[in-house]
């Protein structure tokens, strides 16, 4: 039964900065960027008793909690953190699949005492780094997600699929990965409000208003039936950086010396895991929403910041943006795969 | 249209033309051969206006005109036509020239001869420059393969062709390596040279030159063209715009190791390790007192390791190279004996021939993790 478990390290980017911050200990705080269009990336315990959650405009975070402290995204620093995580889990579970800097599902077969192995993980994260992280197990990726949500922060629920049905019985559909604000509206709509009566739908009404394969799905969700695969290495087949600019930018001077810092960024990441691609994109939204992409194929495979920048402002200026641009972005795909990161072929400065 | 030829003459220039015609044009007629008849001569002409090549063919002309064929179907026709002769007609009511040899009979359709760009003439005497074809066709063979392949960068897919006096120099890079080769003249140029001549150009000229055996060729830069004439045949390539970057810059003034190696030992040793380094991986080459150990490593193929005695002295060190490219630079220099010159792992590695042949191979290392 206890064939998943959800690793999650509760409010990551927030306790980064206080396990460097200490002061801030006890205090709201809020991890965002202080533009007018930043929005939330992560909230403390403390701010989330506010209401704030992530994703949040952070100008409304702001109006709900005005003493909040706000602190500046420091990748570096939080990938830094992730990779000593990661790391921990590694040593103790073979099958990993990392889905986001503070999230794993780990694959519990072949673990002798599954549940005690988890205990002990979650010690060792907190003695190595000072972070906390919870944990949901349970016999799919579904069960195993929402349970590690139950009771965060530092929490630890074990669930079989029927005793997940009933826990949640009474929660919003909305609870499930998966299902989202909108579906929820409209199942409210249908008088359908809690997991338990979506669960119990008939599928046929389901299936006539979302239509047979996503009808099926909701009731599938709702009774927590999902799959238990671990997908060990996550594949990406592309890498990109975007900016929602604070104020449109007209200047071409300007959106190029962005598209080079977006570049730059891209290609740290790139160059530390080890990842080249050929094909670089440029993605450029118009004051008026105008979404616009344009690619070029390199001969080789690249992770370099300039050669990705070179091409990345060509492409802009191929383009040449028409009105002022509201977001731009840079991306990196079809990578080398199967390659071995080994090879790091110097240049001469041409 | 109307003219009758020998088919081994006909075979042997069209191969030869044909091989600059485009392949993935969006106008049908540049992967076409224009075929000239004019005042009792035959000229054959292919061009995918990067390069254009005239070469002339034997023939008796019966009727004068122009016609343009999809060069690689005629070239299969050509090459299985029975018998020593071959007619071709153009038939203006048909839209096809009538092909006959022995007791074939084809009709192949034209294309449309509008779109088949003029040519360029060869230079009048004035700017053009005589210079003797084995020399050059040498030093083009020494530096083309370092010339970049990579159309972002459309400056290094050049060659750098300067000459003046009694020296011709020719350099190619595509950052990762950098190929120079000085040649001298027995007599000096009647006047200088310079221009950045697409690689593809330079080593389309060099098998032609080869095939010709002719003693000069004839070099024309124009403002932005190069057109070069071999025994009546002409080649011209556009040239490359921008400043080839100054490789003088780039030559480290001084190194830590300089060892004096036998010609062809170390090539015959990176041959083989380079069996193993597949997949991108690089060769290792570590240096310890008196000796090289040379090792290639690819994971779920295998390893392989080779050691040969050098004259190293010093604190070793390991330094990885792409096997390729040390290959082009180590078989470039032949059997001569050659100078290998080393600074550190991650600085450039020089090879240049010990016998003052005037060749210089600069290598960019692989950086190694471990």
């Amino acid at each position: 039964m206890a064939r998943i478990a959800h690793l999650d390290v509760d409010a990551f980017y927030a306790s980064v900065e206080l396990l460097r911050r200490p002061e801030l200990r006890g205090k709201p705080v809020i991890v965002s960027g202080s533009g007018p269009r930043a929005v939330v990336t992560t909230a403390s315990y403390e701010a989330r008793v506010f209401g704030i959650g992530s994703a949040m405009p952070t100008s409304r975070a702001r109006r709900l909690c005005p003493h909040a402290v706000l602190v500046a995204p420091d990748f570096p620093a939080y990938r830094a953190a992730s990779a000593q995580v990661m790391e921990l889990v590694r040593a103790q579970v073979e099958g990993v699949e990392v889905v986001g800097l503070d999230e794993a599902y780990l694959d519990l077969d072949g673990l002798v005492a599954p549940r005690a192995a988890m205990r002990r993980l979650v010690e060792q994260i907190r003695a190595h780094t000072g972070l906390t992280a919870s944990v949901g197990i349970g016999p799919n990726r579904l069960v195993a997600k929402v349970a590690s949500d139950a009771e965060k922060p530092r929490g630890f629920v074990v669930l079989s699929r029927e005793e997940a049905c009933a826990r949640f019985a009474a929660a919003s559909p909305g609870l499930v990965p998966g299902i989202g604000p909108k579906t929820v509206a409209r199942l409210e709509a249908m008088g359908i409000t809690t997991l338990g009566a979506l669960a119990a739908a008939p599928e046929g009404e389901l299936v006539v208003r979302f239509g047979a394969n996503h009808g099926r799905d909701l009731r599938l969700r709702a009774a927590f039936q999902g799959t238990a695969t671990i997908t060990p290495v996550r594949i990406a087949v592309s890498e990109s950086r975007e900016r929602t600019l604070d104020a449109d930018v007209g200047d071409p001077a300007r959106q190029e010396a962005i598209l080079r810092d977006l570049a730059e960024q891209l290609c740290e990441r790139l160059a530390r895991q080890e990842r080249r691609g050929r094909t670089i994109a440029i993605k450029v939204r118009l004051d008026d929403f105008t979404t616009v992409t344009r690619a070029r194929t390199l001969a080789a495979t690249t992770c370099e910041a300039g050669v990705v920048a070179e091409v990345a402002v060509a492409l802009l200026r191929d383009y040449a943006p028409p009105r002022p641009v509201r977001l731009l972005g840079v991306r990196v795909a079809a990578f080398a795969i199967g390659d071995p990161p080994v090879t790091d072929q110097l240049a001469l400065p041409l | 249209m109307k003219l009758a030829t020998s088919k081994a003459d006909l075979l042997a220039q069209l191969g030869t033309v044909s091989r600059v015609a485009s392949t993935r044009s969006a106008v049908q007629a540049l992967s076409g051969v224009q075929i000239i008849a004019r005042e009792g001569a035959v000229e054959l002409r292919a061009t995918d206006m990067e390069v254009g090549l005239r070469v002339p063919l034997a023939a008796e002309v019966e009727r004068e005109g122009t016609v343009v064929l999809p060069a690689r179907l005629t070239l299969e026709v050509v090459r299985s036509l029975p018998g020593d002769r071959a007619t071709l007609e153009l038939r203006p009511g048909q839209g096809d020239v009538e092909l006959v040899a022995g007791s074939a009979t084809f009709h192949l359709r034209t294309l449309r001869a509008e779109d088949f760009p003029p040519f360029p003439e060869p230079g009048d005497g004035d700017a053009s420059v005589t210079v003797p074809a084995a020399a050059f066709v040498e030093t083009v063979g020494m530096v083309a393969r370092s010339a970049s392949r990579d159309e972002t960068r459309p400056i290094l897919t050049g060659v750098l062709v300067s000459a003046s006096g009694t020296q011709l120099r020719m350099v190619a890079t595509d950052s990762y390596r950098l190929s120079v080769k000085e040649t001298r003249l027995e007599t000096p140029l009647a006047g200088p040279l310079e221009a950045n001549v697409p690689a593809r150009a330079l080593q389309e000229l060099a098998r032609i030159a080869t095939a010709t055996e002719a003693d000069t060729l004839s070099v024309t830069v124009r403002d932005n063209q190069v057109v070069f004439a071999v025994d009546g045949i002409v080649l011209s390539s556009r040239l490359i715009d921008g400043q080839f970057p100054n490789y003088g810059q780039l030559l480290p003034d001084s190194y830590e190791h300089e060892l004096r190696l036998a010609g062809g030992e170390l090539t015959e040793v990176v041959r083989r390790m380079s069996l193993l380094a597949l997949k991108n991986a690089p060769l290792r080459l570590r240096f310890a007192e008196g000796e090289l150990t040379v090792s290639a490593q690819t994971p779920d193929v295998g390893e392989a390791t080779e050691s040969l005695p050098v004259p190293f002295t010093g604190e070793p060190f390991e330094i990885g190279f792409n096997p390729d490219f040390l290959r082009d630079g180590l078989e470039t220099v032949e059997s001569r004996d050659l100078v290998f010159k080393l600074i550190s792992p991650i600085r450039p590695g020089l090879i240049e021939a010990a016998d003052d042949s005037g060749f210089l191979y600069l290598i960019m290392p692989i950086r190694l993790n471990v």
